[in-house]
């Protein structure tokens, strides 16, 4: 081991001493830093993935979507694509479009998804969202609303409400009887997604087929994959086959808009968590700078050992490295751990701050979301290490200036 | 002057060394022709009153500082025409030292701060444990060597201070009143057992003190005085 590691990790840890304080303060510092980052990245990982789940569950990991309609030879071409399909496990056609829904002359417009019934069910898992009803009992003459569509209007499973769809409205126009379709409530979902459940309806494909006068037309086709296979690959394969005007997208890219805005919110925390690790950063080169001051002697002994002056400015740049890796490695279990409790360390909190009602509201978040991406801890470990190594650099600097002969001349 | 005399080869030899400081607005001439020659395996000693520039010359020496003027030589080569960096990297072989305040590294135990000088030159084997066990051995320490500087008296640090100069076999021992901080008896025992080692490793030595009776012990007795050296 070359001297001035050596000499860098006996200063860190001396033998047959406790650890001396400015080493543990140095290196609790980076690891604050470094497990806050960790379950902070953690958790937006895990919103981001409960949001990739909900989104596959309500549209399948693929989306083929054509530009306008697609007409009966059309959708047969498509059919025939996904069918030849390796990856594909099943598909289902959709049409989507937006209404006017009206329950008790208070009106809410929301997004209608029409789809056949038997074929969606093999593509994503709806009916474990329902809070009441039942898929079975969705006609041509039922819908099923999200929940936060049905309490604002104070809609009921067993209601009756009336769609009114723009083709309603073109007759409108043209001084034709305008006549709603009143449509019973056969269920209420709850995805737990913001936007998804603020104003949504369900409702077979005949009816909304029908409400935009679509005849046979559809949309798209939700498309479910099979287990373990990339949706990107899928997606390029199945551009190869498609018809023109038509084209497969992975749930990434037909939710872009929104992606990119979590992507954005993610990295703008990541830019702002590091600066924690930066002020870390800055202890770790005050205490050092204090050890070069009062080192100066033994630094000035060394030199008159024939030690070089870039092999002392390594000794203490090596100071500093060692404290991000015990404060890195430190940091990633108190991470891991607090994440690992963090169900118990919530609930904790719950109860500290709040009264039992209160908890028991909470309880629904207390079931934190967390998923650890390899990418954010390999990010966190690099940035730790490296801002606590150029930390030790100015000391480093410092202590290579020394002249021998003054350091041993101080007192 | 006599004092460039070498009895046979001279390991170390200074000719014409001149160092002032600035002081002030004026300049403090404290050595201003020194001229010193060393033979291998010899011990002198140099004598002189405080301020009279003994700590710098020895510095001078040890190619720590450079002199205004004058000529350097270890061994056969010419000292003054190295850099300061170049000299560091020589200096770990060629001699060691030996200060008033010990300057032991409070982080590492008695045998670790005598090893440091081989780590320097490169790896640590068993050969170079088992010479600085046996120089902890030869200074008395051999069952201290686990302890801390902070554990050890004066008189203990000063004796690993002297085991950690010889580490390396170094031609010269340069010893800058190396009993100043220790009480006499002490003092007398460290100086016996600075020059018996010396000695028996074929050191030479430059022992710089203010006690008389030390200087007593070594082969040639110096004086500085007015920035020369001369014969006490
Ligand atoms: N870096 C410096 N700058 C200015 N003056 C210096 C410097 N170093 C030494 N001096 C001066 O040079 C003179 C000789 O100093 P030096 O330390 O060599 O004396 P010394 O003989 O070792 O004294 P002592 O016996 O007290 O140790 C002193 O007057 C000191 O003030
Ligand atoms: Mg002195």
């Amino acid at each position: 081991m070359p001297w001035p590691i050596y000499l860098a990790f006996k200063q860190l840890f001396p033998s047959g001493r406790r650890v001396p304080f400015f080493t543990l303060i140095s290196v609790l510092g980076v690891a604050l830093g470094v497990a806050l980052m960790l379950v902070t990245m953690s958790v937006m990982g895990g919103f981001g993935h409960q949001i990739k789940k909900m989104i596959i569950d309500t549209q399948g990991e693929v989306q083929v979507r054509a530009r306008v309609l697609l007409d009966q030879p059309a959708a047969a071409t498509v059919e025939k694509a996904l069918a030849a399909s390796p990856a594909v496990e099943a598909y289902a056609p959709y049409a989507t479009g937006m209404v006017m829904l009206e329950y008790q002359s208070r009106p809410a417009f929301p997004a209608v998804q029409g789809f056949n019934y038997e074929q969606m069910k093999k593509v994503v898992p709806l009916g474990q969202y329902l809070t009441a009803g039942s898929l079975d009992n969705l006609d041509d003459d039922s819908v099923i609303l999200s929940s936060v569509l049905a309490s604002t209007l104070g809609v009921r499973m067993g209601d009756t409400v009336s769609l009114y769809s723009p083709l309603a409205l073109e007759r409108a126009k043209r001084n034709e009887l305008l006549l709603p379709r009143e449509v019973l409530v056969a269920g209420i979902f709850h995805v737990g997604h913001q936007q998804l459940d603020s104003s949504t309806v369900l409702c077979s494909l005949r009816l909304m087929q029908d409400l935009y006068g679509l005849e046979q037309r559809v949309h798209g086709y939700n498309v479910r994959l099979k287990p373990g296979a990339d949706e990107h690959a899928a997606a390029a394969a199945l551009n190869q086959n498609l018809p023109a005007g038509t084209r497969a997208l992975t749930w990434f890219e037909a939710n872009a808009d929104f992606q990119a805005v979590l992507s954005f919110e993610r990295n703008m925390i990541f830019f702002l968590l590091t600066f924690i690790i930066v002020v870390a950063a800055f202890s770790i080169t005050s205490s050092l700078l204090v050890t070069v001051v009062r080192k100066t002697r033994e630094i000035g002994l060394l030199g008159a050992m024939g030690g070089r002056a870039r092999h002392v400015a390594a000794c203490f740049c090596v100071q500093g490295l060692f404290i991000g890796l015990a404060g890195t490695a430190l940091g990633l279990a108190l991470g891991f751990a607090l994440l690992h409790f963090r169900d118990d360390l919530v609930g904790f909190i719950a109860r500290m701050t709040m009264g039992r009602e209160a908890f028991v509201k909470f309880y629904q978040f207390s079931a934190l979301p967390a998923h650890t991406a390899p990418k954010d801890v390999a990010l966190i470990i690099i940035f730790s290490v490296l801002a606590s190594t150029i930390a030790g650099l100015i000391p480093a600097w410092r202590a290579a200036r020394l002249q021998p002969v003054e350091a041993l001349r101080s007192e | 002057m006599s004092a460039l005399q070498p009895s046979s080869f001279s390991v170390l030899r200074a000719r014409g060394i001149a160092k002032t400081y600035p002081s002030g607005d004026r300049t403090l001439a404290v050595l201003t022709g020194v001229d010193f020659a060393l033979a291998a395996g010899e011990t002198v000693s140099v004598r002189g009153e405080s301020g009279s520039g003994k700590s710098t010359l020895l510095n001078i020496l040890a190619g720590l500082d450079r002199p205004d003027r004058g000529e350097l030589f270890w061994g056969t080569e010419a000292a003054h025409d190295l850099s300061l960096g170049e000299l560091t990297a020589r200096r770990s072989r060629f001699l060691g030292m030996v200060f008033q305040s010990y300057y032991l590294i409070p982080e590492l135990d008695a045998f670790a701060n005598v090893l440091l000088g081989a780590r320097m030159l490169g790896g640590v084997g068993a050969a170079e444990r088992a010479r600085a066990t046996a120089l902890l051995r030869r200074v008395g320490l051999a069952e201290r060597g686990h302890h801390l500087p902070a554990q050890l008296s004066g008189g203990e640090r000063q004796r690993v201070a002297v085991a950690r100069a010889l580490m390396n076999r170094p031609a010269v021992i340069l010893a800058d009143e190396p009993t100043g901080n220790l009480d006499e008896r002490t003092g007398d025992e460290v100086i016996g057992l600075l020059l018996e080692v010396c000695a028996e490793e074929k050191a030479a030595l430059v022992l710089v003190t203010h006690n008389p009776a030390h200087a007593k012990k070594t082969s040639r007795q110096l004086v500085l005085k007015n920035g020369q050296m001369g014969y006490g």
